[in-house]
């Protein structure tokens, strides 16, 4: 269970994000929407601990990610919003590194590695500079290190921009089978498709706030005029 | 016309902006140019006293023209070496050059969009050295009206040529000369560049100081001689220093026209040029390579190890693959022993050699200082060091959400830093042990100095760069260019180390070599001790909040 207790962010004085609440159940794809701006990687980018919290406090699996940073960080793997990663590694090197920051034994990682790669489609180009990748490759290769050392908490920021339908798909059940198994997945996205096929529990935000949680029965139940969810988010995220 | 306007106060601004930059580097700027002031002045009063000298000295025999023409030339030199390095990031290797391509402007209109920044650092590069020079000499020569009058026309229009020279001809070796198909080999190319110049200059020089200078008195001896002598192969400063001597001539005028029609065309010309060929050169410059995969030579690399080695092999590589990093950090740091060695080789007949022998005669306290002194210049100045953090860019978060300790990523960039030293301390042992022939116990004593320093100084670079980093980067030249971290570890440096030496110099009690060698060894390592603290402060204060 992933708890955020009420967070807030600003950067010069504008609130990111302010007196933020959610809680994430075990066993549940999480989906996490709002505008541009909303705050969606902000809030991310706390809970992985890029960012120092302002106010409250954050647990994965009860683990304090300020208090004890390094602890909870082996919880999760996070994949971040854009893919700078260290673009002179070639991949296997950066998979190498990744396993070795969270010691993967050498039997799993080349099983994981090949499984990993091979579904994606990337596998031939474990060979070459993270830099000669294209935007989708690179986002592959960054979700290949996340699942290689196979954590309980997966925090997704846009997993499936830039991905082709096939390695979309394969993605798509990759998260499923990990909820299935009781572990969480949560990520954020735009793509509302997605969201109705496959999340279980969807938080809406804006302006920093959570403006509405639930699951997608409840969400329906709430706004009984709106017959579908495009409808449903463009109201609750009307600016007031 | 008002399209490459626009474009040109973009780009000025995306450069030079304060937006991004943090409070403590603001700071350090004001900080440091005052701290410049006195340090101008001083340049100021020597370069007056130079001009006057050599005009009281040449002025006798009509040959003060000369003065002028070694500026010129001397700032046609400086033009064309710092646009190599603007020139190639802004034209070709920064990261806009491709947005900018899709955008409906001209060729023309980009590349003088383009060259905004570049020229701009010239004229700044104008007025601290040419402007004063031209006044020194106006009032030592006491010019009339009429010289100020020429000299500004020929201050304003002195960076355009050479500008406009190194732009065609890398527009043309870009489009032509094929270096552009890969931009990593391009810049390590264009990195070393200025290296191998150095060294060439300086082996050329000691080959050629056999000759006489029987030629040259006789030149003094007829008028503008000399000048026609140096400026043989830069017509432009010829004309500009004719100009200016002879203000109220019809010579003077003619020249003056001279120079500015030279310059106008010039103008037309780069902008031709730039029109017809820039976007070819731009178009297809890719970076890395891409080889055949081999499978079993991709599993053999999956390798279990410590994640300090791990995170220590990914600074090499980044060092060594990033071309920007290799020649500033790799080829920077070798230079000092390299030039070394080649005047020791160049030398190895003559009284050098003896040098060995020669330090076992010194008193044992100046002996240690001396070498003291001596690895401050080697190893004092690590690139790697004060580009620890920097060096990361925009991936610098990747170490904050991964389960690694901020001591173990920051002692994996110490461990950088000291082993790059190590290539610099290897390369001048080998000089001192077998060409120079010192002897084995100052060359351990040295040694034992040098490794220790080289930790203090890695460490200390680091908690530089750590104080003030820059992550906001799109062309890794931005690391070392237009930040005064070198300069502000040169000054710490210098402050610190010099107190060092100059009390263990004045304290009468210490004596001898290895009393001397200890005490400074103490005092260095107290020293490490005391940055390992203050870096630990540091990295908690402000690990998480870079960004
Ligand atoms: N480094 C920063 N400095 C200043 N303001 C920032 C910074 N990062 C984010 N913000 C601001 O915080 C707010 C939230 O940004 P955030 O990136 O969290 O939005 P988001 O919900 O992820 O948007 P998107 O859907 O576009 O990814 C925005 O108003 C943004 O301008
Ligand atoms: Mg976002």
């Amino acid at each position: 269970m992933i708890e955020l207790k009420s967070i807030s962010k600003s950067f010069t004085g504008k609130h990111a994000v302010k007196n933020l609440n959610l809680t994430i159940p075990d066993g549940k794809i999480f989906g996490f929407l709002g505008p541009n701006g909303a705050g969606k990687s902000t809030t991310i980018k706390m809970m992985t601990g890029i960012l120092p919290i302002d106010e409250g406090s954050i647990t994965i699996n009860g683990v304090d990610i300020t208090d004890y940073p390094m602890e909870a960080k082996h919880l999760f793997g996070y994949v971040p919003d854009r893919s700078d990663i260290f673009l002179r590694l070639k991949g296997i090197e950066y998979l190498n590194f990744i396993a070795d920051v969270f010691q993967v034994s050498i039997e799993e990682r080349k099983e994981k590695i090949e499984y990993l790669t091979k579904s994606f489609g990337i596998y031939e180009a474990l060979d070459d500079h993270i830099q000669t990748y294209s935007h989708g490759m690179r986002q592959k290769i960054v979700v290949s290190g996340v699942l290689l050392h196979d954590p309980d908490v997966w925090i997704l920021d846009e997993p499936l921009s830039g991905l082709d339908p096939k390695s979309s798909h394969t993605l798509k059940e990759m998260m499923r089978e990990h909820a299935d198994r009781g572990k969480i997945v949560f990520f954020s996205t735009h793509v509302l498709e997605v969201v109705e096929q496959l999340c279980d529990e969807v938080a809406i935000i804006n302006h920093g706030h959570v403006q509405f949680q639930g699951n997608m029965t409840e969400m329906k139940q709430q706004f009984q005029d709106d017959d579908n969810l495009e409808r449903l988010f463009l109201e609750l995220t009307e600016n007031e | 016309m008002s399209n490459a306007w626009k474009l040109m106060k973009i780009m000025v601004k995306m450069q030079l902006s304060w937006a991004g930059k943090s409070s403590s580097e603001k700071v350090g700027y004001v900080i440091m140019a005052f701290a410049l002031i006195p340090f101008g002045a001083l340049i100021l009063f020597s370069l007056n006293n130079l001009i006057g000298n050599l005009y009281n000295a040449l002025e006798p025999t009509g040959n003060e023209s000369v003065i002028l023409a070694l500026f010129f030339i001397l700032m046609f030199v400086i033009f064309i070496v710092t646009s190599i390095g603007t020139v190639l990031s802004s034209f070709y290797f920064a990261e806009d050059v491709e947005s900018f391509i899709a955008l409906p402007f001209h060729p023309y209109q980009i590349v003088l969009g383009k060259s905004a920044v570049p020229f701009l650092s010239l004229y700044g590069l104008n007025a601290l050295i040419l402007l004063p020079v031209l006044l020194f000499y106006g009032l030592h020569s006491s010019a009339g009206l009429l010289y100020y009058l020429f000299a500004i026309l020929l201050w304003a229009v002195t960076p355009v040529i050479p500008f406009v020279l190194l732009s065609i001809v890398l527009m043309f070796l870009m489009r032509f000369a094929n270096i552009s198909k890969n931009k990593d080999r391009t810049k390590i190319i264009v990195g070393m560049f200025g290296f191998i110049f150095a060294i060439g200059i300086n082996v050329v020089i000691r080959l050629d100081s056999g000759g006489d200078g029987s030629g040259t008195a006789d030149l003094i001896r007829e008028q503008n001689g000399l000048l026609e002598l140096v400026t043989g192969f830069f017509p432009t400063a010829y004309f500009s220093s004719i100009a200016l001597t002879q203000p109220a001539s019809v010579t003077g005028v003619l020249y003056l026209m001279l120079m500015l029609g030279l310059t106008i065309g010039f103008a037309i010309l780069f902008l031709t040029v730039g029109q017809k060929i820039y976007f070819k050169g731009v178009l297809g410059l890719s970076g890395g390579t891409r080889g055949r995969f081999n499978e079993s030579k991709v599993q053999k690399t999956i390798k279990r190890k410590p994640i300090i080695y791990s995170l220590w092999l990914k600074e090499m590589r980044i060092i060594f693959r990033t071309p920007a990093f290799f020649t500033q950090i790799v080829v920077q740091s070798l230079f000092f022993p390299v030039f070394l060695l080649v005047i020791l080789f160049m030398e190895s007949n003559t009284s050098l050699a003896s040098l060995g022998s020669l330090l076992t005669q010194l008193e044992g306290k100046k002996l240690v200082l001396g070498l003291f002194g001596f690895t401050l210049l080697s190893v004092g100045m690590t690139p790697a060091s004060f580009s620890s953090i920097s060096r990361d860019g925009k991936s610098w978060f990747n170490h904050l959400h991964l389960p690694i300790a901020p001591q173990t990523v920051l002692r994996s960039k110490i461990i950088t830093a000291f082993t790059l030293n190590l290539l610099t301390i290897a390369i001048l042992s080998f000089a001192a042990l077998f060409l120079v022939q010192v002897s084995f116990k100052i060359w351990l004593i040295w040694l034992l100095l040098a490794l220790v320093t080289n930790w203090v100084t890695s460490i200390g670079g680091l908690i530089i760069d750590l104080y003030s980093p820059k992550l906001d980067w799109t062309d890794e030249r931005e690391v070392f260019k237009g930040r005064f971290i070198g300069l502000a570890m040169l000054a710490i440096e210098a402050t610190v180390f010099g107190t060092l030496i100059l009390i263990l110099w004045n304290v009468s009690a210490v004596n001898g070599i290895w009393v001397t060698a200890a005490v400074l060894l103490t005092f260095l390592i107290i020293l490490a001790a005391a940055c390992h603290a203050g870096l630990k402060r540091l990295s908690d204060k402000r690990y998480y909040s870079i960004h």
